[in-house]
């Protein structure tokens, strides 16, 4: 799907694929038969130009055919660089405006607290976008009013447009950070199945306090030209692409 | 709509005392009927009025502190839950520190969220941070909005009705003030998307909204002392908008003048010009804006402000007269 032209984030797409791997498939309780049902758990894709690896993942789980994946970021599709609502259910919030789906699902959460129902939710967030106060305001607002049901993966991939994030702005310690501002914290390796699963067993162990998870995650990850290559929106030629694959299906 | 109404139909002076709490008594009326009305503030309750809601209500009513952007986010979430939540702030924060969150957040997937804005334009002593001088313009480009200003107080309460039968987002414009319009048939109904015709002359017309509807009943009284009989129109909903209203009154007078608490770029003037310039039929209309020059203004008194910035009663007539080719 990225091949064709070469876009969507590959690198992002690579780090982040064991992440929506073990969300998707092994933690969140959905229904690919019944994306609209309403207890089903609600995942917010904050950075919502990690697209490629979204779309892949829902096609994986069953959400759509995967013929559908060959009209990404094609003009009239509803398969978009950055994710929309467009697409239709589990699509839960449309984000590509960094910063606002921690509040959005913070508001999911009370909501279904004060209605006595059972749905977690989840949020997908890059580091860089730790930079936006407004996540701060909502991690101030779910720790205050003791949002259980929600947890916070941070996809710690140091990557931003400008190059690392440290190098941009500063946010270490983000675990301190966290912990100070009320939340429960897990520092996890995101490539790691047994510590993914340690991660959000811990979050469905907390009472009264938000989880934060952050995952350490390695940009490019599987393909080892491309690992830890900074480059936010890389446009893949052609022939790289092709090697990518052919390494990916051997890998296999 | 009864014909030669006088302007003692419509306004009484306002007594000293403290003004009703119109709106937060509306919204606790509709919460009894409706369990799924839930309130967030910004650390704004009492100002608002969503103090009434807090203590009717305090498990359905949720303070976000001072942080607008994430109030309107947990208003998403929300309504995504199937609440309905009415969102309270003063009209400046709510739009300006708050813009992409409600138009990604709420007008794009056209969620079930009444956005409550206070102290709108030049009526508050707070300074220029305070004063929404042009959150009707940001508004009214946002796509999937309505936006309600009622005429007065007592308007208010058919606003919220208004408000809550409509299934998507809508931005409620609300002043509290002393003045009231004290014409039932207006108070009580609140058709959206329709305009209101309180007054009815021939010579021109005045389209005013919110506060500037009293002043533009005045600005007729003053008037009919020169012999002039000007019709007065409630334009409540900025949108949808009445064109077909507009444009039965403006060829019905061909003298048209627009007056609203609010900068003349983006609001209701521009609203009534963009149906004029748009209908070939209105090439020899004349047309004047009353409302905020494009400038910033200062804490005040209402009466001081209206005064200094042209929004005054004797502005409308003095516009009208001018229109009119009538010495002033």
């Amino acid at each position: 799907m990225i091949a064709r032209n070469g876009q969507g984030y590959l690198q992002q797409g690579l780090g982040a694929a064991d992440l929506f791997t073990y969300l998707y498939f092994a933690e969140a309780l959905i229904d690919p038969l019944n994306p609209n049902w309403a207890e089903r758990d609600r995942i917010f894709l904050s950075t919502a130009h990690n697209s490629a690896v979204f779309h892949a993942t829902l096609a994986e789980r069953g959400f759509f055919e995967h013929s559908r994946l060959e009209t990404y970021t094609q003009d009239g599709s509803e398969l978009e660089i950055n994710v929309s609502e467009r697409l239709g259910p589990v699509v839960e919030a449309t984000c590509g405006s960094l910063g606002q789906a921690l509040s959005v699902a913070s508001g999911l959460a009370q909501s279904a607290k004060r209605q006595k129902r059972a749905f977690r939710n989840y949020v997908i967030l890059g580091d860089g976008e730790l930079q936006e106060g407004q996540v701060w305001e909502a991690a101030m607002y779910a720790a205050s009013n003791q949002l259980d049901n929600l947890c916070l993966i941070v996809d710690l991939n140091h990557l931003q447009v400008e190059g690392h994030t440290e190098t941009v702005i500063s946010m270490e310690p983000i675990d301190k950070k966290f912990q100070s501002f009320g939340w429960a914290v897990k520092v996890i390796d995101g490539h790691d199945f047994n510590a993914l699963r340690e991660g959000f067993e811990y979050a469905r162990s907390n009472s009264n306090v938000p989880t934060v998870i952050i995952a350490e995650t390695t940009v490019g990850k599987g393909i080892p030209f491309l690992e830890n290559l900074m480059s936010h929106n890389m446009v893949l030629p052609a022939d790289v692409a092709d090697q990518c694959l052919t390494y990916l299906k051997s890998d296999k | 709509m009864k014909k030669n109404l006088h302007l003692s139909d419509f306004t009484n002076l306002a007594s000293s005392s403290s003004i009703p709490k119109y709106y937060g008594e509306a919204l606790v009326a509709l919460a009894k009927e409706n369990p799924r009305v839930v309130a967030l503030t910004g650390d704004l309750a009492p100002a608002t009025e969503s103090d009434l809601f807090r203590e009717a209500f305090p498990s359905r009513f949720f303070a976000s502190g001072i942080a607008e952007a994430n109030m309107i986010g947990l208003a998403a979430g929300m309504a995504r839950g199937g609440d309905i939540p009415f969102v309270h702030s003063f009209s400046v924060f709510l739009t300006r520190r708050a813009y992409d969150q409600i138009a990604m957040q709420l007008a794009y997937p056209q969620l079930n969220v009444k956005l409550a804005g206070f102290l709108p334009g030049l009526t508050t002593l707070l300074g220029v941070s305070h004063q929404a001088i042009d959150d009707l313009a940001l508004m009214r480009v946002l796509p999937n909005l309505t936006i309600i200003e009622p005429s007065s107080g007592k308007q208010t309460a058919a606003a919220v009705r208004a408000a809550a039968k409509i299934e998507g987002p809508v931005y409620l414009r609300l002043h509290k003030d002393k003045t009231v319009i004290s014409n039932a048939e207006v108070e009580q109904n609140l058709e959206v998307g329709k305009g209101q015709l309180l007054l009815d002359g021939d010579d021109a017309i005045i389209f005013a909204s919110g506060y500037m509807v009293a002043e533009a009943l005045v600005a007729a009284d003053l008037l009919s002392k020169s012999g002039i009989k000007v019709s007065v129109a409630n334009m409540h909903t900025l949108k949808p908008f009445d064109t077909n209203f507009v444009m039965q009154h403006t060829t019905r007078t061909g003298v048209v003048v627009t007056a609203e608490n609010h900068s003349v770029i983006g609001g209701l003037g521009s609203a009534v010009a963009e149906v004029l310039a748009e209908d070939p039929s209105s090439a020899s209309i004349k047309f004047k804006r009353i409302g905020i020059a494009d400038t910033f203004a200062e804490g005040g008194t209402t009466n001081y402000l209206f005064n200094k910035y042209g929004l005054s009663a004797s502005h409308i007539s003095d516009a009208v007269l001018k229109l009119l080719n009538v010495g002033s």
